[in-house]
C-alpha cells in the first residue's frame, strides 16, 4: 500500500461517516452550532463595545478595538472548544461499550487504531465545523485592523490543536473508563487542569520566582506551565507582536526549579510554538494509550463478563423432562 | 472447520475453560449446550478473537485465532448474546456501515445491504431507524450484520434469547437457510428443545469442560444407550398397560419398558425394528392409539451427563 493510499484510508474511516451522519441527524447539532455562534457573537460584541469605550494597550483607535475584540473572540472560542470537546469525545468509546457495540466493531477488520482515529476525527470534525462557522465573526474584526493575517492563522491553528488535544485526552478517558459519566467527569477535570490549572499554576510559579529573585533583574521569565497554556499563547501572540521567545534550556531550568543564572541554551520557542508542541505530545500519548487499552490492556474498571461470571443456572428444559 | 484443543481460560480464581476440546466439520450446525456460567460465551469470544486464551489452540478454517486474528475475522461472522444498535441510522445504513468496517468494496455495499435485508425479511424496513425496530427485527438485523462480509463461519451466542416464540421460529428458519447456503454455524444456547430441532452436531459443556460432543444422533445414542418409543393405548387401563408391557419387555432389542402418564415408554437399541413391534402389538389385539418416537432426548442426555459430572 502506497503512502497516498494510506493517507486516503486514514480519512476514509467508516466510523467518521457513521458518527457524522448520526450526530448531524440529532436536534443537538443545530442547537450546539446556534449556541456556539450565539455565545461567541454575544461576548464578541460585548468586548467590542468595551474596547470602543475603554481603550487600552499600545495600539490606537480602530486598531486597538480590533486587537482587543479579536483577543476576546479567540479566548472565548478556545474556552467554548474546550467546553465542547469532552462532551463530544468522552463518550465515544465508553458509549460503544455501554451500547454493546464495541465487541462487534473489534471483530470487524477495523483496527483498534482505526476505531480511536475514527472517533477522534468524528469528534474533531464537528468542532472544525464550529470553528469554520465562526470564521465570519473573526473576519469582521479585520475591518478595524490591529491584527495581521499570520496572527489570525496561528490563532486558528492553536484552536484546532487545542480541540485535538482535548478530544484526544477525552478519548483516552473514554477507553479507560467503562462508564461515559465517569469518563466525562474525568475528561472535564483534565481539561480544567490543562487550561485553568496550568494558567493559575504558571502565574503563581512565575510570581514566586519573581519574588525569590527580586525585581531588579527585570521582568520575570514566564514559567513553562504558562508556555503550555493556549490562553497565554493566544494572548502573547496578539498582544506581544514582537514576540516573547525563550530558550529551551531556560524553560527546562524553570520547569525543574534549577537555580543559577538564566541558561541560554537550545533553540528559542514562542509560547504558541511551545503550546502546540506540548499539545502534539499529549495527542500522541493519548491516542497511543487509547489504542493500547482497546487492544486488551485491563481498564481500571473490571470487565463485566470477566469479573462477574454468569451465575450457574441449569439449561431450559421442556416441561416434565426434569421429573 | 473449527478445531479447539486444550483451551483454558481463568478469570482470577474462576476457571472459565478447563482444557476444552472440540471439532466442528464444515457445513454443520453445531449446538453448544451448557448451563449459564459453563464457559459458552468465553469459548465463543475466544473463537471471535475477542478474548485471548491462557492455554490451548483454536483454529478456524486452519487459521489460528491468537496468531492471526485479522485472518480469522475475515472468516467469521459474530453475533453476541447482548448487542446494541446505533441511534439515528436506518437499517440500510447500519448494514452499509458494517460492510465498510469489513472492507467490502464501496460499490458493493449498497447491494449487499439490500440483499441481506431481503434475506432476513426486512426488505421493507430498509429506511426504518434501527432503534425503532422490534427486538425480533433487531435480532434478524444483527444476524444480517454478521453476514455482511459473507463469512464461512457464524458464531451465534444465544441468538434466540429474549425473543417471543414467533421471532424464535424466524431465527431458527434463518439459521437453517444459512446452512443451506453452505455456512458452518456454531450456536450456543441453554434452550435445549430449540437446539435439538436445529442442530446437526451437538456439544455439552459443563464447568469449562466438554462432556460429550459429536453428531446429534450419535450423542443421543451414546448417552441414552438407545432411543425411546411411546405407545399409547385406546383403552389405557392399568391391566391393559401391564399386559402390553409384558408383551414388549421380553423382545430382543428392548432395553426397558415403563408406564408413564397412561402410556408406555419403551427404550430400545438403535437397530430395533419399530414397525415390527407395532405390527405384533396389533396382531396380539392391543388397541394402539399412537406409536411414535419420543423427542426431547437432548434434555435427558444433558441431565444424565451433568448428573454424572456432578
Amino acid at each position: 500500500m502506497t503512502w497516498s493510499e494510506r493517507l486516503v484510508r486514514l480519512f476514509d474511516n467508516p466510523l467518521v461517516v457513521k458518527d457524522g451522519v448520526s450526530r448531524m441527524r440529532s436536534w443537538r447539532a443545530p442547537f450546539v452550532i446556534t449556541l456556539y455562534l450565539g455565545l461567541l457573537g454575544l461576548f464578541g460584541y460585548a468586548f467590542f463595545v468595551l474596547a470602543a469605550i475603554y481603550p487600552q494597550g499600545q495600539r490606537v483607535g480602530a486598531a486597538q478595538v480590533g486587537a482587543s475584540t479579536f483577543t476576546a473572540l479567540a479566548l472565548i472560542q478556545l474556552s467554548l472548544v474546550s467546553l465542547f470537546a469532552p462532551a463530544l469525545a468522552a463518550g465515544a468509546i465508553s458509549g460503544e461499550r455501554e451500547r454493546r457495540t464495541l465487541d462487534v466493531l473489534l471483530v470487524s477488520r477495523v483496527t483498534p487504531f482505526g476505531i480511536v482515529w475514527g472517533k477522534l476525527v468524528a469528534s474533531v470534525a464537528f468542532m472544525l465545523l464550529l470553528i469554520l462557522a465562526a470564521l465570519p465573526l473573526f473576519a469582521a474584526v479585520f475591518l478595524f485592523g490591529g491584527i495581521d493575517f499570520q496572527q489570525f492563522v496561528v490563532t486558528q491553528l492553536l484552536t484546532v490543536t487545542t480541540a485535538l488535544a482535548m478530544a484526544s485526552t477525552s478519548l483516552f478517558c473514554s477507553a479507560l473508563f467503562r462508564r461515559t459519566l465517569t469518563s466525562t467527569v474525568v475528561a472535564y477535570g483534565v481539561a480544567f487542569f490543562g487550561l485553568v490549572g496550568t494558567l493559575v499554576g504558571g502565574v503563581m510559579l512565575t510570581v514566586a520566582a519573581y519574588v525569590r529573585t527580586g525585581s531588579l533583574a527585570g521582568p520575570p521569565d514566564a514559567h513553562p506551565l504558562l508556555f503550555a497554556n493556549p490562553f497565554y499563547a493566544v494572548n502573547q501572540l496578539i498582544n506581544e507582536p514582537s514576540g516573547s521567545p525563550m530558550h529551551i534550556g531556560r524553560l527546562l531550568q524553570l520547569l525543574f526549579a534549577l537555580g543559577g543564572p538564566p541558561v541560554q541554551v537550545g533553540p528559542t520557542l514562542e509560547p504558541w510554538q511551545a503550546t502546540i508542541l506540548v499539545q502534539l505530545v499529549i495527542i500522541v500519548l493519548s491516542l497511543f494509550g487509547a489504542v493500547q487499552l482497546l487492544q486488551g490492556w485491563r481498564p481500571l474498571v473490571p470487565r463485566r463478563e470477566e469479573a462477574e461470571p454468569e451465575p450457574a443456572e441449569p439449561p431450559e428444559l421442556p416441561e416434565g423432562s426434569r421429573a | 472447520m473449527i478445531e479447539v484443543q486444550g483451551l483454558s481460560k481463568r478469570y482470577g480464581a474462576q476457571v472459565a475453560l478447563d482444557g476444552l476440546d472440540l471439532n466442528v466439520p464444515r457445513g454443520e450446525i453445531f449446538g453448544f449446550v451448557g448451563p449459564n456460567g459453563a464457559g459458552k460465551t468465553t469459548t465463543i469470544r475466544i473463537l471471535a478473537t475477542l478474548t485471548v486464551p491462557d492455554e490451548g489452540v483454536a483454529t478456524i478454517g486452519g487459521v489460528p485465532v491468537t496468531e492471526d486474528p485479522y485472518g480469522v475475522r475475515r472468516l467469521v461472522g459474530y453475533m453476541p448474546d447482548f448487542f446494541g444498535v446505533y441511534d439515528r441510522l436506518t437499517a440500510q445504513e447500519y448494514l452499509e456501515f458494517y460492510a465498510a468496517c469489513h472492507e467490502v468494496p464501496r460499490h458493493r455495499r449498497r447491494r449487499v445491504a439490500r440483499e441481506l435485508l431481503e434475506l432476513v425479511d426486512l426488505g421493507d424496513r430498509a429506511g426504518t431507524q434501527v432503534d425503532t425496530l422490534s427486538r425480533g427485527m433487531q435480532q434478524r438485523l444483527c444476524l444480517a450484520r454478521a453476514l455482511v462480509h459473507d463469512p464461512e463461519v457464524l458464531l451465534l451466542d444465544e441468538p434466540a434469547s429474549g425473543l417471543d416464540p414467533r421471532a424464535r421460529i424466524e431465527i431458527r428458519e434463518l439459521i437453517r437457510e444459512l446452512r443451506r447456503m453452505g455456512k458452518t454455524i456454531f450456536v450456543s444456547s441453554h434452550i435445549l428443545p430449540e437446539l435439538e430441532e436445529l442442530c446437526t452436531w451437538v456439544g455439552f459443556i459443563d464447568r469449562g469442560r466438554m462432556v460429550e460432543a459429536g453428531p446429534m444422533d450419535h450423542v443421543r445414542g451414546r448417552v441414552l444407550a438407545g432411543r425411546r418409543l411411546r405407545v399409547e393405548l385406546v383403552e389405557p387401563e392399568e391391566v391393559r398397560l401391564l399386559a402390553a408391557r409384558d408383551l414388549i419387555q421380553d423382545r430382543r432389542g428392548v432395553i426397558a419398558v415403563e408406564v408413564v402418564d397412561e402410556g408406555l415408554e419403551v427404550t430400545v437399541e438403535e437397530a430395533f425394528p419399530d414397525e415390527q413391534l407395532l405390527t405384533d402389538l396389533v396382531s396380539a389385539g392391543v388397541g394402539v392409539r399412537s406409536f411414535a418416537r419420543v423427542t426431547g432426548d437432548l434434555s435427558e442426555a444433558f441431565l444424565r451427563l451433568t448428573a454424572v459430572e456432578r
